[in-house]
């Protein structure tokens, strides 16, 4: 027990510190006081950093000016709360995970309602709900009905379907917009296909002969 | 020649097959805005029609021997990029419009009528997007590109009361979504 | 669908005078003949002559090279054969496509995939991708345009997972991915697009 509570002790100022040795040299200097602490305020309401620290680095690579950036990050902080709230309310219990809040976030910021993230969740009870929340949120993205498209993938996983083929539902459902059908004709298509939508490709043969991992970092 | 002095499309599409491959210049510039302006209302992307009618004019330029009939080029020109944009809608799984294609920013110095034109173009686009590929090429070709029924059948592969038919059914939906939203 | 009264469509096709119509079935035909006018409105795009010219000038792929990309595009075969060399030949596609035949690129971990990234960008000198799988860091993946056709591309090994991105054309342009399924505010004025890396093994 007191190793566990010496190490979350620590978790604070060692993210703080990880932090802080990440914005330096990318953001405004006056900026990165400020972000330490919005991200060490994360840190002790058991939120994730990283969506606060990338943003913070979006905004320098942006060469945005030192008070949007911590705007910004600012903003992130309060979606990350929401997002937290959101599904202690759908029944996660606190602590909840903080890779589920950067997705419930995320799902917000592409424009999800609050009511159908939370029936999302709740319809999924055990993480992870990344692959839903994105699905639901591109069938929104194409002008389907949030709703409908929650009703949709719901169904899907009712039906046995998990992670990224939740992506593949979605897509089909795309597909028969496409093809010139109604949003409702899409959506009747691909429920009644369910569960055999088809797949998504995999990396044909040539795509991952020329994959390339990213260059890394200079030194410091 | 026309008594324009500009040459006809026999007369490009023959110095071409002689040998004069700069000549073909000519017919980029006389059929592009058309081709694009289609291929941009079929495939909702002003991106993908660029490659689609780029891509075109290269096939039609290397199988140019196969132009039947040199003084219906622009017909020829059509049917490929029409080919052209069906193989792209059958391969595409998701929708995709570019962002060049969303409505405009508005800008403080825009009139209003500029705003309200903005915003009709980008309802009779969404309306568009609607109508299955069929029925949108239809209406585009007859109402759009002013193609003949005859002309369009030469693109199209169908026969005319087909496409009669098509363009009924594109105008039909078309007035309906545009009379929901007076 | 509403089918309209079919003097419209004689109204249209040029069968009958306008003026034989009601007043509200010429409003239907003046709404239509609006949008058509809207539609055709010729579109403000560069002109594709240099691009198709030069094109043109490049000499054509030799047969073999033509062969070759005939046989590396996807296409489907069906053939029709005993179920007993259906089976042997099915046993042969898994031994040459499982064992590794040369090189065939880097080991892809459980949980990595692959990233997919074009663009359009004719005339620019360079084109990174920058994001949230590089710390939005600048330079660190480079896209090519091999053919010299304006079309940027890079293949990326990746963790699974969901990332935001942009373009950075010549190293200071900042532009989002207009072939993007999904696309979310960046905060900063600008719109991010979004990537979903699945883990290729699966």
């Amino acid at each position: 027990m007191k190793l566990w509570l010496g190490l979350a002790l620590l978790a604070g100022p060692l993210a703080a510190q990880s932090a802080r040795a990440r914005l330096e040299g990318r953001v405004p200097g006056a900026a990165v006081p400020v972000l330490d602490s919005l991200v060490q305020r994360a840190v002790a309401e058991g939120l994730p950093t990283e969506p606060l620290i990338q943003k913070a680095l979006e905004g320098g690579a942006k060469q945005v000016t030192a008070s949007r950036i911590v705007a910004a990050v600012q903003l992130s902080l309060g979606q990350l709360r929401a997002a937290r709230d959101l599904l202690i309310r759908a029944g996660d219990e606190p602590p909840v995970t903080p890779g589920e809040v950067t997705t419930v976030a995320w799902a917000l910021r592409r424009g999800l309602p609050a009511p159908v993230v939370q029936r999302v969740v709740a319809a999924l009870p055990r993480p992870p709900r990344a692959s839903a929340m994105h699905a639901v949120a591109d069938l929104a993205a194409h002008q389907f009905d949030p709703d409908s498209a929650a009703d949709l993938i719901i169904a899907a996983i009712g039906q046995g379907l998990v992670r990224e083929r939740l992506l593949d539902v979605s897509a089909a459902a795309a597909h028969e917009l496409q093809r010139g059908h109604t949003h409702a004709e899409a959506l009747a298509l691909v429920r009644q296909q369910l569960p055999n939508v088809p797949a998504s490709p995999k990396p044909t043969r040539s795509a991952v002969a020329r994959a390339r991992r990213p260059a890394a970092p200079p030194p410091p | 020649m026309d008594v324009t002095g500009a040459s006809s499309d026999a007369e490009v599409v023959a110095r071409v097959l002689g040998g004069d491959r700069e000549a073909f210049g000519l017919v980029v510039r006389r059929y592009e805005a058309g081709l694009l302006r289609f291929a941009a209302r079929m495939l909702g992307s002003r991106d993908a029609a660029a490659d689609a009618v780029a891509e075109s004019f290269v096939r039609a330029y290397r199988h140019l021997a196969s132009c039947r009939e040199p003084a219906r080029l622009r017909t020829w020109l059509y049917r490929i990029v029409a080919n052209r944009c069906k193989s792209h809608l059958a391969r595409r799984t998701i929708a995709d419009v570019s962002l060049d294609e969303a409505p405009p920013v508005a800008d403080p110095s825009d009139t209003e009528a500029t705003l309200e034109r903005a915003e009709q173009l980008a309802l009779v686009r969404r309306a568009l997007v609607r109508l299955s590929p069929e029925k949108r090429e239809a209406f585009l070709l007859k109402h759009v590109e002013g193609l003949s029924y005859e002309e369009m059948a030469a693109v199209t592969g169908e026969r005319i009361p087909t496409l009669k038919m098509r363009v009924h059914r594109a105008r039909e939906a078309l007035l309906q979504v545009l009379e929901e939203h007076e | 669908m509403n089918m309209i009264d079919p003097r419209i469509h004689q109204v249209l096709d040029g069968e009958l005078a306008p003026g034989a119509l009601s007043a509200e079935l010429r409003r239907s035909v003046e709404r239509l003949v609006t949008a058509v006018a809207l539609l055709g409105a010729p579109l403000p795009l560069p002109s594709l002559e240099s691009r198709v010219m030069a094109l043109i000038r490049r000499p054509a792929p030799s047969r073999a090279r033509r062969l070759l990309r005939w046989l590396a595009t996807p296409r489907a075969v069906m053939f029709r054969v005993r179920p007993v060399w259906s089976l042997a030949f099915a046993a042969v596609v898994a031994l040459l496509t499982l064992v590794p035949i040369g090189h065939e690129g880097p080991d892809i971990g459980e949980h990595e995939g692959i990233a997919q990234f074009v663009g359009r960008f004719p005339g620019a000198q360079s084109v990174h991708v920058v994001g949230s799988f590089n710390d939005w860091r600048p330079g660190s993946i480079a896209l090519e345009d091999v053919d010299q056709d304006g079309l940027w591309r890079a293949t990326v090994v990746l963790p699974a997972g969901a990332y935001e991105y942009m373009f950075v054309v010549d190293g200071e342009r900042w532009v989002p991915d207009h072939l993007a399924e999904r696309l979310v505010a960046d905060e900063f004025g600008r719109e991010n697009s979004i990537v979903i890396v699945r883990p290729a093994r699966r």
